[in-house]
């Protein structure tokens, strides 16, 4: 019973050696995939960091202030991120976690159960910062030709940083747990998500990063770092980390921030600690009171899909299905950061400055309707393997009712295509239009995207039903089954597919607009070439939407055999 | 051996908001005695129990585990304490042996002594060929039985156990009740809460019958019995009168 804290962690080591050891189909092809992203990725990073930080070489001091004010920036973000994230993390370690159940039922003490779920929620919490920071800081090292120190100063930092937010982030969600009535725990990652994004799109309205493609003059550049300084940025652990860093580039030692980091960090895991040893117990019983959960009927909802004329077979697994979804507010967290992304995809589009190059506006204007629709079609198949794909595996153990109950698979699956379809539909479409119209590109060129949007979604969204049948994963939540082998096929077919339609509707179009911006005839081969390359598009997208809910149902079919 | 009571619920209480899930329960559980804990659903047994087990906090009230107070010593009272939850978690990616041996630790058996005595509990409880095996391909039998070594694994003077049989299948269920008989032979004391009213009546030194929270009955099943009335041999129809009536009026209407 006094075995150190990190022996709580064991199963979670033993399980991933386990997992590991015992490798389940596409495994290795999941691996290979996203290890080679990850390296693309982590390479691009380092690349952009590296050549940023020599481009600032050559602007002498002026370039060592702009450095300084761009790590202060960039770990003001992460402290941003690593906050919100380490809420939500904390409230799963610390509350919702199944394997609570066995530990706080063992003798352990509420301060080692502290520093194993605290150990737990910084390794979640901070992982995607510690990935995305080393190339980033090895980057400005081999650009500025930095001593070993800057590298030991680097980790020495970037501990003692990502411990404050999660401390802060601990002691909130504990706080929360604590103060709202039992089973709101999840609203509150609905409170976080919502201010999450909302933060994201203001911070960016009000800085303006636009501004910084108007490079012609040098005092915009420094306005446009100034308003990122406040008078209480020098408070902040993300501005003592950047000064702390900057100095260790330089070959020297920042003791004055690395101490206030190095302290605070202490301090705040020394005063959650004691606030967990306090209140923790009182937080998880009353996050295991389920005595009413509250829930909406959808009463409107119920009388719109009873009129619509469809069976009752399908009436009745459309309305389980959207009853599910709009009670399950994890869900409806997840699409948050995606709104969080369209609204600022959008706004980039409002703020574009096209004028800055007069001669190219109407085409470079016209090409970005491409760039509108191949981001929309990203968008999509982002949106349809996490909520799409998972469909059929989402039945679960309730299966068992489907296979036992007069309907034809095929019905079953139909069902489930229609119901990905409409959100989906509505969603890309809104996005495409809106973006066009802010963009004011040529009205042929929004009537093609337009159409191009209802071919692509019935595609992907037949292929991501039809995978997720071929593929299901009974049992596992929406984002194992959207990780795994059939949800990365998913995606790199909905990439491929996305790339060749674009490719088949792009290129005969801009060779089309650039004869009529120079002013020259428009051949019959033109028009021939477009209504060739449209309708083996539109073929590309039916065969695709048709041949795999096909294949889909047969699976589910063969799943009885 | 010693007669003082290796569970001890005194007048506990937990409310969610306005609703009073366990209303003044009061119960006490001797070494070697099997308890039985009785109720309809939804009436607080397993509420209870988790109280017990310090997985909620009561509302007020008092519980202690071989003499320690769950609050005050809540870790001396947990050590004396094996817990069987009607829906126990186990690690999927975890072998059996490697879930039992963490299981030991977390009660501070380590060393040489933790292997033989995961040896005993597989042997016990007939899982010894699926010791290398991870969980997530047991049975739901197997995972219950698996639960059940896990508790009995540090020796614990008290246990207590929500719903032992369901799910088992006769071998299974004979062999749990022969655990139990065995370990109370030993002088450990169970708290049992089950709805199989035979297998109260087969195993049980004792007996209370909860319903909407409250103790309505408790005693051995023969006192029970006499409060019902005295007429009936079985427990069911007993159970039925205390707990409110069969529905066996309102089935016909239906039917």
């Amino acid at each position: 019973m006094t075995t150190p804290f990190p022996y709580l962690l064991l199963p979670h080591l033993w399980s991933s050696r386990n997992r590991a050891q015992r490798r389940e189909r596409g495994d290795l092809t999941r691996a290979v995939v996203f290890g080679a992203i990850a390296l693309g990725v982590c390479g691009a990073i380092f690349g952009g960091s590296y050549w940023l930080t020599r481009e600032l070489i050559e602007y002498a001091e002026f370039g060592d202030y702009l450095l300084r004010l761009g790590l202060s920036w960039l770990f003001l973000s992460f402290l941003a991120f690593l906050a919100f994230s380490s809420v939500v993390t904390s409230l799963s370690t610390f509350f919702l976690a199944d394997d609570l159940r066995v530990l706080m039922a063992a003798p352990v003490s509420p301060r080692r159960l502290f520093h194993a779920r605290f150990a737990r929620t910084m390794g979640q919490a901070s992982w995607m910062v510690v990935v995305f920071l080393t190339p980033v800081l090895i980057g400005i090292g081999a650009a500025r030709c930095a001593s070993p120190l800057y590298y030991v100063t680097a980790v020495l930092t970037l501990v003692p940083f990502s411990t404050i937010p999660v401390a802060f982030g601990t002691a909130a969600t504990l706080v929360l747990v604590n103060v709202l009535p039992a089973r709101r725990a999840r609203d509150i990652m609905m409170l976080a998500g919502l201010a999450f994004a909302a933060a994201i799109v203001l911070v960016l309205r009000f800085i303006r990063p636009e501004q910084l493609l108007r490079v012609e003059s040098l005092p915009d550049v420094t306005d446009f770092f100034a308003t990122l300084q406040s008078p209480v940025t020098p408070l902040l652990p993300s501005f003592w980390a950047g000064e702390s860093l900057f100095a260790g580039l330089q070959g020297g030692l920042d003791w004055m921030h690395a101490g206030a980091l190095w302290t605070t960090a202490l301090a705040a895991t020394l005063v959650v600690a004691a606030a967990s040893e306090r209140w923790h117990f009182a937080g998880y019983s009353r996050s295991q009171e389920a005595p009413k959960s509250r829930f909406k009927q959808f009463r409107l909802l119920d009388r719109l899909v009873h009129l619509a004329p469809m069976s009752t077979v399908r009436r009745q697994l459309l309305l389980k299905d959207l009853k599910i979804f709009l009670r399950d507010i994890s869900q409806i967290l997840q699409l948050l950061p995606l709104l969080a992304l369209v609204l600022l995809y959008l706004y980039n589009f409002r703020v574009l400055d096209l004028d800055r190059i007069p001669y190219m506006t109407e085409f470079v204007t016209n090409v970005y309707a491409f760039v509108n629709l191949g981001m929309a079609g990203f968008v999509m198949a982002t949106v349809a393997v996490r909520f799409v794909f998972p469909a059929v595996s989402a039945e679960g153990g309730a299966f068992w009712l489907i296979r036992t109950s007069p309907i034809s698979m095929r019905d079953f699956l139909w069902s489930k295509f229609w119901t990905g379809l409409c959100p989906v539909l509505l969603l890309t479409e809104m996005l495409t239009i809106a973006a066009n119209e802010l963009l004011g590109i040529d009205p042929f060129l929004k009537v093609v995207t337009a159409g191009a949007i209802v071919f692509m979604s019935f595609a992907l969204v037949g292929l991501a039903t039809g995978l997720g049948a071929r593929y299901p994963r009974f049992g596992a939540d929406p984002n194992q089954a959207a990780g795994s082998y059939g949800g990365v096929a998913f995606m790199i077919l909905a990439v491929l597919f996305v790339i060749v339609t674009i490719v088949l509707i792009g290129w005969p179009t801009s060779i089309y607009l650039v004869r009529r911006f120079r002013g020259q005839p428009i051949r019959t081969f033109d028009e021939v070439r477009i209504i060739v390359f449209f309708g083996a598009a539109m073929i590309l997208s039916v065969v695709t939407w048709l041949v795999s809910m096909r294949s889909g149902v047969r699976a589910l079919q063969k799943m009885s055999d | 051996m010693s007669m003082r009571p290796m569970i001890v619920v005194d007048t506990v209480v937990k409310r969610y908001g306005s609703f009073t899930a366990v209303d003044g329960v009061s119960l006490d559980v001797r070494p070697g005695e099997i308890h039985g804990f009785l109720g309809p659903n939804g009436a607080g047994k397993t509420t209870t129990l988790r109280m017990i087990a310090g997985l909620l906090k009561p509302t007020s009230g008092r519980i202690e585990v071989n003499g320690h107070d769950l609050v005050k010593d809540a870790e001396a009272a947990k050590a004396s304490l094996g817990f069987i939850p009607d829906r126990p978690f186990i690690y999927e990616k975890l072998t059996a042996g490697e879930f039992l041996r963490f299981h030991g630790g977390l009660y501070g058996i380590d060393g040489d002594g933790i292997q033989s005595r995961v040896q005993e509990m597989l042997d016990l409880f007939e899982l010894r060929r699926w010791e290398n095996e991870l969980v997530e391909s047991f049975s739901h039998g197997m995972k219950q039985r698996l639960v059940m070594s896990a508790a009995f694994l540090h020796r614990p003077p008290a246990v207590a156990v929500d719903e032992p049989m369901v799910g088992l299948d006769p071998r299974g269920a004979r062999l749990i009740k022969d655990v139990f008989r065995r370990m109370a032979g030993h002088g450990v004391g169970i708290l049992m809460s089950t709805h199989t009213l035979e297998v109260a009546q087969e195993l049980c030194h004792r007996i209370s019958i909860i319903n909407r929270g409250q103790i309505i009955a408790q005693g051995t099943v023969d006192d029970v019995r006499k409060m019902a009335g005295g007429e009936d041999e079985h427990l069911t129809p007993v159970f039925l009168k205390l707990t409110g009536g069969s529905g066996l009026q309102e089935i016909d209407e239906v039917v």
